[in-house]
């Protein structure tokens, strides 16, 4: 899986300032850190920006590429920061991060990601917000897909996100944005697809966020999904990412299909995985004590 | 061949609570069905109709509709709840303290738990004392009130993630029953029986409130919640929400706009007092349908309504 770091964002305390404030040196460290986790990606979260936000950008992603040589994904829902991102991007591919499926967001930037040969994230947000189930999720992916080769931009520069939702909210919105994925491939051949990962456990305890994102991860894995856009600096999560924990994918694998588990013969961390893998799935109601029961 | 009805596969249910002591204790809960599906499995206990009386007098506060019945009692607690009790045949009685309100009277809570005590004394139905949702002052007028009635096991409500700790001990130190208030929220009311129990308040002292949105006013809300509760409760054998539920109906369906407007002032509502009525009434056999073991009432009438539904439908 390809990863896509989500740190350097308007809203950290201190990347925000940074960005604020143009420290050029605090987010090219960070830039550096994310290179050496071994992200794909930087994600550059400028956040809506107003009409500071061409500035911004044009100033921001030399900057980082003066360290690294990593494609940068463009994360602002500014037109015009996003074009100058674009004009300003010159190692490798850049990456839009995203294009709604609402017909104004795919007007100003299909022709964008055409004019500069450059990937980009489908978010599946049609023109009445989320998408109720897997087979909204589907029409709009078709509809963008539609609208994208219409435009002449080949399948490999997209990639459909079925958009994450928290678990202790809308569970049962995770479960047909994993329905949605298991027809992805049949659906739209040639294409790739990324999700916000870490929005799974917004809201819950800080300290617990890492194995819920962990288990979604799993999850997402199983069904093909490419690439996420995860927190840098969950190394486990890396490590899941990399294929290197195949014990806990065929152990989550088996609590989605429903087979006996003796809790008893797991160790404490195996345990976790399988609560985790029930809260997400909805087999067992969340509450933030899910752990502990 | 001869048509087989699809069958709900229940896995868990709900635990029986036991409100108040002796003779006319009342015990709640313990269905192993949805609500009403006496076709599917059991439910031992009708749903109970709780009558609430104010420690207050609510003159100003209520409409004429809804103080009618009530206007020789209003000023006297005491005697306000005898007449729930004696004339209406109240079976549990709910007391709210809203003169703890710090937002309005802000009475001392000795004074609160003094007049608690002295109606939780003269009825021998079940009582539950209902706080006015503020840590602080619940936290204080509930310890004075579980130590003044200890061994009368009353319920007291709301018990929320802000003052379990406080409530939930007094109620454990004192052996009475806790109302665990979460806002329409099924996780956090999860996560609140958890910390209750972690906090060592037995299974069976636990009932829920999953706070009351009234008609026109949320209740929509309210019975989603409920039902994924229930759901969760007795499909998903979720034994950390198999308890009981309560729905404080009237305190939310009487300060709603259309309660009280008169049919001169709304008369595109219709008749004031039969819109007033109908509302709280269908407010609470909603919330019923929706698996209520327990709804707070205001209007005799609205009770009587109330009561016929759930003879009918047991």
């Amino acid at each position: 899986m390809k990863l896509i770091g989500e740190n350097l964002n308007i809203m950290s305390k201190k990347y925000g300032k940074a960005l604020k404030e143009r420290d050029a040196k605090t987010l090219q460290e960070l830039a550096v850190q994310e290179a050496e986790a071994g992200m794909d990606y930087i994600d550059l979260n400028i956040g809506p920006a107003g009409k500071t936000g061409e500035e911004l950008m044009s100033w921001l992603v030399p900057v980082i590429h003066e360290v690294v040589d990593l494609p940068l994904a463009l994360d602002t829902s500014n037109i015009k920061a996003i074009e100058a991102g674009l004009k300003a991007h010159k190692k490798g591919r850049a990456m839009i991060n995203s294009i709604m499926v609402r017909p104004e967001r795919m007007d100003a930037l299909l022709p964008l990601a055409k004019e500069y040969d450059a990937e980009f994230i489908g978010l599946l947000w049609g023109p009445e917000g989320m998408p109720r189930d897997e087979n909204e999720r589907g029409a709009l992916c078709a509809e963008l897909l539609f609208r994208a080769s219409e435009m002449g931009i080949p399948p490999e520069r997209i990639y459909i996100d079925p958009i994450q939702t928290p678990v202790n909210v809308q569970q049962n919105q995770i479960m047909s944005a994993l329905n949605f994925m298991k027809m992805f491939p049949d659906m739209a051949p040639g294409c790739s697809s990324t999700i916000g990962l870490s929005n799974v456990s917004n809201g819950a305890p800080e300290h617990l966020r890492p194995i819920l994102n962990q288990v979604m991860l799993i999850l997402w894995k199983r069904w093909g999904m490419q690439s996420a856009i995860v927190d840098t600096f969950d190394y486990e999560l890396h490590k899941i990412a990399r294929g290197e924990r195949p014990e806990l994918e065929a152990l989550v694998a088996k609590v989605e299909d429903g087979e006996e588990i003796d809790m008893a013969s797991l160790t404490k961390e195996e345990q976790d995985f399988v609560k985790t893998a029930r809260v997400i799935l909805g087999h067992t109601l969340y509450s933030d004590s899910w752990l502990e029961v | 061949m001869a048509f087989e009805p699809a069958k709900q596969k229940y896995t868990g249910s709900i635990r029986e609570v036991v409100l108040g002591t002796g003779d006319k204790a009342v015990k709640i809960g313990g269905r192993s069905a949805y609500p009403f599906y006496t076709f599917e499995g059991e439910m031992p206990n009708p749903p109970k109709v709780a009558m609430e009386i104010w420690d207050k007098d609510p003159n100003g506060e209520w409409s004429e509709v809804a103080l009618e019945p009530f206007k020789d009692v209003v000023s006297d607690p005491v005697a306000w709840a005898k007449k729930c009790v004696e004339e209406y045949g109240a079976e549990i009685l709910v007391i709210q303290t809203k003169s703890a309100d710090p937002n309005a009277e802000n009475k001392p809570a000795v004074e609160v738990a003094e007049v608690v005590k002295k109606v939780v004394d003269a009825v021998d139905v079940p009582v539950v004392v209902w706080g006015v949702a503020n840590h602080e002052k619940d936290t204080e007028v509930m310890r004075a009130v579980a130590e003044k009635c200890a061994g009368k096991n009353v319920a007291i409500a709301p018990v929320e993630e802000g003052d379990y700790k406080q409530i939930g001990a007094a109620c454990l130190g004192y052996k009475h029953t806790v109302v665990a208030s979460s806002p329409i929220d099924v996780n956090l009311a999860k996560q609140l029986n958890i910390l209750l129990n972690n906090l060592g308040v037995p299974e069976n002292k636990i009932v829920i409130d999953p706070t009351t949105g009234g008609l026109g006013y949320g209740l929509e809300y309210t019975y989603s919640v409920m039902e994924r509760i229930t759901q969760a409760a007795l499909t998903q054998g979720d034994d950390k929400l198999q308890q009981p539920i309560i729905c404080n109906v009237a305190n939310e369906v009487w300060k709603c706009k259309e309660a009280n407007q008169t049919t001169e002032e709304a008369p595109e509502l219709g008749d004031q007092k039969t819109r007033g009525v109908m509302m709280e009434a269908v407010t609470a056999i909603d919330l019923l349908l929706a698996g209520a073991d327990v709804v707070v009432m205001r209007h005799p009438e609205a009770i009587q309504l109330v009561k016929g539904f759930i003879e009918k439908m047991m």
